[in-house]
């Protein structure tokens, strides 16, 4: 059809015609099916015009609230991702424009951890980022101020997974010798600390979850210890802002080298904390002190889960622990994975589970426990109703603590996980006690079902 | 869940003998859900037990077939574990790591702790070698000879050099273990990377293996979701066909009695259509005949109408004449309402003239008036003068009165005397007479002329406000009435005038009219009052006078009237002897006149003239009166 056009006037007319035809094949075409704005009418709407100068003109005169829904919809789906956020932040709720920013962002996105909220997601992961990305005394502090008023409203979750050193020349060699003795010479010589999250915390009000390491990701071949620190002015200033994040109730610090006076300052900070339900200060290098501390916070919380493994808690920092959880009647789960509790240790935290009610889910893994912890848990187990998953994998428990535990087993009826791989128990004892757990579990899941049904039948009341 | 619920509800559908979830009945529905739990608990057990009867669960309760399918489904990973299998092989790799690094940290500890150990050996021996070391610069530093000074720099050169030695060896061997370290470490990561892969895959199995069994049971719930629609597809098309074979067999029906219904309804419409034939003819004859009946009457009403129209309209030529008179006489009366008009003027001002005359007239009225009061003055002057004398006389008559009186009854006393003395020949006393000395009326009371004072008083205390509720010039207004003046309201001002004039003397007229009578009145009850002065007190008078009168007492009037009795008869005896005598001595001399008449008539020449002469019948008739 085009040829035919053309052909007859090819050599009268310049070719500039010729190209523009060709060029733009949708004038070529009567119908543009596969565009569902498309229409035969050579002169778009009015209101068209209108929305289409509002979406190029939107940065400058934001006008979107104002508009019919079916309007709003239009703008919506041409807005750029690329606006400054000042404009859009507080203006636009709608999910698919921010859907196209992260998409547009980072391509690879999973909505279901954030609640299913792309706009959420956008700001966790943008507050993330530009705090990852922030260089003391490099950066200027306002460039996360300046994010807050935007993302107050909407951030729940921090998960810093870095945080950058200050850049700092001339000192690589003291910093050799500083390594050893992180925490005392951080005062004296110029300032190693971290983004101070005190100017941040109290100003998020809707914050629930912190995740935050000290430690410099992917940093290769460039490797110094120094970007491993977590100083002491660090601790102080995480400690004071976590006081003052009244809405938090998850904290994770992990692989930052918090020692037990970090630990005790941090716990310091954190008793009677308002809303704090889980704190986790795994592969930490918590001592038997800060473990005591930690025992201390646990009757001056709300505490439900405890994680500190991969940690240094020996015998008598299990001792308080357990001291504590035997008054405790919030904890819900405890994990103390990868310590070097000891026989010492074991049997505290056994002797406190025998009188602790609340308590369901125990970690003790990995502990040096052998064959007399063993004795006080199957008393446990015979006496406690309320636990309902137990580990105990790779503790040396023996022929004789299997044996042990087998016959508390005998007399539970509410253990539903009890883990004793490489324990050196005997098969048959493992055997039974697996026996039993199935048992547990299929009761457990009968009763799960039968109320299920009560309350179906209630509902169809 | 919401699978099980569905599949609840259909075996719910396709259960129709038993109780429903979806009966509106309570009861019911709890009925039914007691039933569902009961069997689902029993399939549990049956699972339980091991026996796998899904074959015969299928033959014997083939319409719960897919709600247990489902069920079972559920239970299929956890019964047989293969999620806790699963996951324990994934977290076996962990669990193993566990260990190797609890085994490395112990391991770790314990050449911490050997190496602390080392360390500090090294470092007490280095320090011993050091001391000697220093020992021996003192030494040293004693020694003069250049030659043993030089031995012993040697020496000590020696001795450093072995510590620093030493030392070195230490580094070295710390450098060793580090390299190990390293070493391990990268083994350590190499192990961990083999360890997340194993992961990764023995995950990616599972996934692999769960997602195959949770397609097989996904089939197989379908199939036996499947073969329960084809079930119901099929039970429902039966029904679908039967009730369409009902309804054709029922529309048949219902044909067939339509066309019956329609014939009988023919029939019927026949009938009704003779019927109505034949009820038309009648009535159309009847109507016929009314409407002949109906113009006779019309032709009637015409004659009527004929009638009535020449009758109005002599009527109306009577009626015309009549108006003609009408006018005639209305101009008559026009005219004669000129006339009175003239006759009214005529009369207004004869009325003024009389008007004038009895102004005239009542002037000398009221003369006259005054004239006679001073008249009537005078009378009163003379009527008190009159009383005085009337008085006086009073008293003379009275005296005298009773000086006959008293003579008369001197006189019957005397008589009464006589009477007894003389005709009975009793003796008489005299009876004692204290009214005798008396003499001279009976003194009059003062009370009356004081109440004759007072009526004068009152007499001209009346006429006195008489005089001032009838003041001689009242107020316009006043003597007339509101009708008059409304009826003179259109009249000219000199008119009206003259009329409230005329209105208010014929008013003052009959006010001086009353006046006058009131006068009057007021003059006789003067009068009387003045008359009342010589009216005493009559009863003593006639107590008085009745004594006198009974002076004779009864008995001796009875005797008296005895005696008259008697001496009337005695009396009438006389009387009639002296008539008789009289009448003897009349008849006598009638009897001389006779005598002489008789003697003329005979003698008369009259006699001689008659035929038969009267001394003929003379002769006879005094033979016969003789």
């Amino acid at each position: 059809f085009a040829n035919s056009n053309i052909s007859p006037g090819a050599g009268m007319y310049p070719p500039v015609a010729k190209l523009n035809l060709a060029a733009d094949p949708r004038k070529m075409r009567r119908i543009i099916a596969e565009d569902p704005e498309w229409s035969l009418t050579v002169v778009p709407l009015l209101s068209n015009l209108c929305l289409q100068h509002i979406v190029r003109n939107f940065e400058e005169k934001p006008i979107l609230e104002e508009l019919l829904p079916r309007h709003k919809d239009y703008v919506l789906e041409r807005l750029s991702p690329s606006l400054p956020l000042q404009v859009t932040a507080n203006l636009i709720s709608d999910d698919g424009y921010w859907k196209r920013c992260c998409k547009q962002r980072w391509g690879l996105c999973d909505v279901s951890s954030y609640g299913h909220s792309w706009k959420r997601m956008f700001f966790e992961r943008h507050l993330e980022n530009i705090i990852e990305l922030y260089i003391p005394d490099a950066t200027d502090p306002k460039t996360v101020l300046g994010m807050v008023p935007l993302c107050r409203n909407y951030v729940k979750r921090l998960d810093i997974s870095q945080l950058m050193p200050p850049i700092k020349e001339p000192q690589k060699s003291e910093d050799d010798d500083n390594s050893d003795s992180a925490s005392d010479m951080g005062m004296d010589g110029p300032s190693m600390d971290h983004f101070d999250f005190g100017i941040l915390l109290d100003k998020l009000n809707h914050l629930e979850e912190f995740h935050v390491v000290y430690r410099v990701k992917g940093c290769g071949m460039n490797f110094e210890w120094n970007l491993f620190e977590f100083t002491f002015r660090d601790c102080e200033s995480l400690a004071k802002a976590l006081k003052s994040c009244k809405t938090l109730k998850v904290l994770r610090i992990h692989q930052s080298k918090v020692d037990d006076e970090k630990c005790r300052q941090l716990v310091n900070n954190l008793l009677d904390h308002p809303s704090l339900r889980e704190l986790n200060l795994s592969h930490n290098l918590i001592g038997d002190r800060g473990a005591r501390a930690i025992g201390k916070l646990l009757n001056r919380s709300k505490l439900e889960r405890l994680t500190v493994y991969d940690n240094n808690i020996r015998g008598p920092g299990a001792q308080a622990i357990a001291y504590a959880l035997a008054k405790n009647s919030s904890l819900l789960s405890l994990n103390l994975r990868l310590n070097r509790l000891g026989d010492e240790g074991g049997q505290a935290i056994a002797q406190a589970l025998l009188k602790n009610r609340t308590l369901k889910w125990l970690h003790l893994g990995g502990n040096e426990m052998t064959e007399p912890t063993a004795t006080v848990l199957s008393q446990v187990l015979v006496q406690n109703n309320t636990l309902r998953s137990i580990n105990l994998s790779c503790n040396r428990l023996g022929m004789d603590g299997g044996k042990v535990l087998e016959e508390g087993m005998c007399h539970n009826s509410s253990m539903v996980e009890c883990d004793i791989r490489l324990t050196e128990v005997g098969q048959e004892s493992d055997y039974c006690i697996s026996q039993v757990v199935r048992n547990n579990q299929n009761q457990a899941h009968r009763k799960h079902n039968t109320e299920e049904n009560l309350a179906q039948t209630s509902e169809h009341y | 869940r919401k699978k099980m619920s569905q599949a609840g509800n259909l075996r719910e559908d396709t259960e129709e003998a038993g109780p429903s979830v979806d009966s509106e009945n309570p009861e019911e529905r709890i009925a039914a859900r007691r039933l569902r739990i009961a069997a689902r608990s029993e399939a549990k057990k049956r699972q339980e037990l091991g026996d796998d009867s899904r074959e015969k669960k299928e033959i014997k309760e083939e319409a719960r077939k897919s709600q247990h399918q489902v069920e079972q489904s559920e239970k299929v990973p956890l019964g047989l574990c293969y999620c806790y299998d699963g996951t324990e092989l994934v977290t076996n790799i962990q669990v193993a790591a566990d260990s190797r690094e609890s085994r490395r940290q112990t391991e770790v500890e314990e050449a911490h702790r050997l190496r602390v150990e080392k360390l500090e050996n090294e470092a007490k021996s280095s320090l011993e070698k050091f001391e000697e070391i220093t020992r021996k610069w003192t030494v040293a530093k004693m020694k003069e000879i250049p030659q043993d000074l030089r031995d012993s720099l040697s020496s000590q050169q020696q001795l450093c050099a072995l510590l620093i030695e030493d030392k070195n060896k230490l580094i070295h061997e710390l450098q060793k273990e580090m390299k190990l370290s390293d070493d391990r470490y990268v083994k350590d990561l190499k192990k961990q990377a083999e360890d997340v892969d194993l992961m990764i895959e023995r995950m990616e199995d599972q996934v692999k293996f769960l997602m195959g069994s949770y397609r097989d049971e996904l089939d197989q719930i379908e199939n036996s979701f499947e073969h329960e629609r084809k079930i119901l597809l099929t039970g429902n098309r039966k029904k679908w066909e039967q009730y369409t074979k009902e309804r054709r067999d029922k529309e048949l029906e219902n044909v067939t009695q339509r066309m019956k219904r329609v014939e009988e309804y023919e029939v019927l419409l026949q009938q009704l259509r003779t019927e109505d034939t034949e009820e038309y003819n009648m009535i159309k004859i009847k109507l016929d005949t009314d409407v002949q009946i109906l113009e006779q009457q019309l032709q009637q009403m015409k004659a009527t109408y004929q009638l009535n129209q020449e009758k109005l309209e002599y009527n109306f030529q009577v009626l015309k004449k009549r108006d003609e008179e009408n006018t005639i006489t209305k101009s008559q009366q026009k005219r004669k309402i000129t006339r009175l008009q003239d006759v009214v003027n005529n009369l207004k001002i004869k009325c003024a003239n009389q008007e004038k005359q009895s102004r005239e007239e009542n002037q000398n009225l009221t003369d006259d008036y005054t004239r006679i009061m001073q008249q009537y003055k005078h009378m009163q002057k003379k009527m008190r003068h009159f009383a005085a004398i009337d008085a006086k006389k009073f008293e003379e008559v009275w005296l005298m009165n009773e000086e006959e009186v008293k003579a008369l009854v001197e006189k019957a006393l005397d008589t009464d005397r006589l009477v007894h003395e003389q005709q009975l020949g009793l003796a008489w006393q005299r009876p004692s007479l204290a009214f005798m000395e008396r003499c001279g009326p009976l003194q009059p009371h003062r009370q009356t002329q004081k109440t004759a004072h007072q009526a004068i008083s009152e007499l001209l205390q009346l006429g006195f406000s008489v005089s001032l509720s009838f003041p001689p010039s009242p107020p316009q207004g006043f003597l007339i009435e509101s009708k008059l003046l409304k009826l003179l309201s259109p009249l000219e001002k000199d008119e009206q005038s003259l009329m409230k004039l005329d209105s208010i003397f014929t008013v003052s007229y009959n006010v001086t009219a009353i006046c006058m009578l009131c006068h009057l009145e007021l003059a006789a009850s003067h009068q009387h009052s003045m008359l009342g002065l010589g009216g005493r007190d009559d009863t003593e008078d006639a107590a008085y006078w009745e004594a006198m009168g009974d002076v004779i007492p009864e008995a001796k009037l009875k005797i008296w009237g005895a005696l008259e009795a008697a001496l009337d008869k005695y009396h009438i005896v006389l009387t009639e002897r002296s008539k008789f005598i009289t009448d003897t001595q009349s008849l006598k001399q009638q009897n001389t006149e006779l005598r002489m008449l008789l003697h003329q008539y005979v003698n008369s020449r009259v006699n001689a003239e008659l035929e038969i002469p009267p001394n003929l019948v003379m002769q006879l008739a005094p033979e016969g009166t003789n």
